[in-house]
């Protein structure tokens, strides 16, 4: 199995054998689309289409879980924000008013097409952090040939994120074993308790460049600059090639971009005005 | 004045950007990232908005202790932390500004005004107090309405419910967070090849 920054994915899955610039290249691509369509049916369809990729990719939709309440949080937060705080606009048509707070259709459809444009963002977003490795987007970074200093950088960080998620679990073993319950406490003791953490995390950390540091001066590491690109043997590189097929797919996705832009303000495509979310929303709500 | 020489450079003293800036940026990431993400799991707003967000610490005394690298790695990592956290890779990208000038103003202050980040005096915690609320207050304005009112995620009847979440959420937690870690590590990081006196060494 493959550890990624979400959870752990096989190692036969069809997604390792995409270059992972591709993969990147996904990421920023589609997480476009949902801002150029308007209509909510179509983004329900990526979000679909996404689904379908994370089973493809074999990856656990258990993970997908975890975010349910983020969804539902969001959609309620979008809810609340067209709809108690709606404001007041005589020129909309208004549902129902209850306790002085004025419910409009027009802000009920807007908070529809709202919550179906950011969803997808996140399943996309999700569908990235669970398919991805450290690795994968060190090497996406340097296939563009990004200065050696800012990849590395990136590496690094990814890497101490893992090492401070170690300690931090680390630190909390330590403070159970010596009696620490926070088990029904107060906020306020429970906020105290996230001091006690912070501090010694922050103390592992200066520790640890340290010793970083003098181990790569003591491999002849040196600060060339974060923009300079000296030329420097690229190992990791040898292993990833781009194949047709990956060229292909960075085609098509720049193919669809492209043709969404088109449709939607080329030939006014892709709106709610006539769209079936529309048709379904005035016969229940109207 | 003792505090004057803490951000001066003393003579024969040779101070250069070097790999140690690179991997404390990097650490600092890491630890944004997870106090960041942790922050917007348990209490969020929306939209990487959080009524608690223990991270702006990290924004605020990082850039203190390691200037511009602090600045750095505060713009960076809640791109880790909100991505995380599930919020939009375009509404995080767009979050940056806001995330960089919330650890700016604590570095500029400390440096210009020659504030002690041990926190000696009371002149000292004023100087953070003021910094850290001006960088919260054009974060708190900013994110809402340029980024989430740009992304049409808000009706402008609830941007104030955004800005008052943003700036009380940053606020609270900087001011117990940070002047803790201040109080706590500046004698250590002081004395470590890391600590910046300048931007950038």
């Amino acid at each position: 199995m493959n550890k990624t920054l979400l959870g752990y994915v096989p190692e036969e899955s069809p997604i390792y054998s995409v270059h992972p610039f591709v993969r990147v290249f996904f990421l920023f691509v589609v997480s476009l689309f949902p801002m150029i369509i308007v209509a909510p049916e179509w983004n329900a369809f990526l979000i679909v289409l996404v689904i379908i990729l994370m089973r493809y990719s074999r990856i656990n939709l258990a993970t997908l879980k975890l975010y349910v309440p983020v969804a539902v949080s969001m959609g309620s937060l979008i809810l609340f924000s067209y709809t108690v705080f709606a404001g007041n606009h005589p020129e909309f048509m208004e549902l129902i008013r209850f306790l002085g707070i004025r419910i409009y259709y027009e802000r009920i459809v807007e908070a529809i097409v709202v919550y179906f444009r950011v969803v997808p963002m996140i399943f996309i977003t999700v569908y990235f952090l669970s398919s991805s490795r450290e690795r994968d987007i060190i090497v996406a970074m340097r296939s563009i040939r990004l200065p050696f200093t800012i990849t590395y950088l990136v590496a690094m960080a990814l890497r101490s994120a893992g090492m401070v998620l170690e300690d931090f679990s680390i630190v909390r073993q330590a403070e159970k074993a010596r009696g620490f319950d926070p088990a029904g406490k107060s906020i306020a003791y429970k906020l105290r308790q996230f001091v006690m953490y912070i501090i010694p995390l922050f103390a592992l950390a200066l520790r640890r460049a340290d010793e970083f540091s003098n181990a790569l001066v003591a491999r002849s590491y040196s600060f060339t600059g974060l923009l300079r690109n000296p030329k420097r043997a690229d190992y990791v590189l040898t292993h990833y090639h781009f194949r047709k097929r990956d060229f292909a797919i960075v085609a098509v996705l720049a193919f669809m971009l492209i043709a969404l832009l088109v449709l939607r303000y080329g030939f006014g495509l892709l709106v709610l005005e006539g769209s079936l979310t529309e048709v379904l929303l005035r016969s229940i709500l109207l | 004045m003792e505090e004057e020489k803490i951000w001066e450079v003393e003579e024969g003293e040779k101070r250069s950007v070097g790999v140690i800036h690179i991997v404390i940026t990097a650490l600092l990431i890491g630890i944004g990232a997870v106090v960041g993400a942790f922050g917007s799991f348990t209490l969020p707003l929306g939209f990487g908005v959080n009524f608690f967000w223990p991270a702006i610490a990290v924004q605020n005394v990082g850039s203190v202790w390691f200037g511009a690298w602090g600045v750095i790695a505060a713009a960076l990592f809640p791109i880790i932390s909100n991505g995380i956290a599930g919020t939009p890779v375009y509404v995080s990208l767009a979050y940056i500004p806001a995330n960089a000038v919330q650890a700016l103003l604590p570095a500029l202050a400390f440096r210009l005004f020659k504030a002690d980040p041990r926190l000696r005096k009371g002149r000292d915690y004023l100087i953070f107090l003021v910094a850290i609320t001006l960088g919260n207050i054009f974060g708190a304005l900013y994110s809402p309405l340029v980024v989430l009112r740009g992304f049409g995620l808000l009706t402008a009847e609830s941007v104030p419910l955004f800005i008052w979440g943003w700036f009380g959420g940053n606020e609270v937690a900087g001011i117990i967070f940070g002047l803790i870690l201040l109080k706590a590590l500046s004698g250590v990081v002081m004395h470590s090849r890391a600590f910046v006196k300048k931007w950038f060494a």
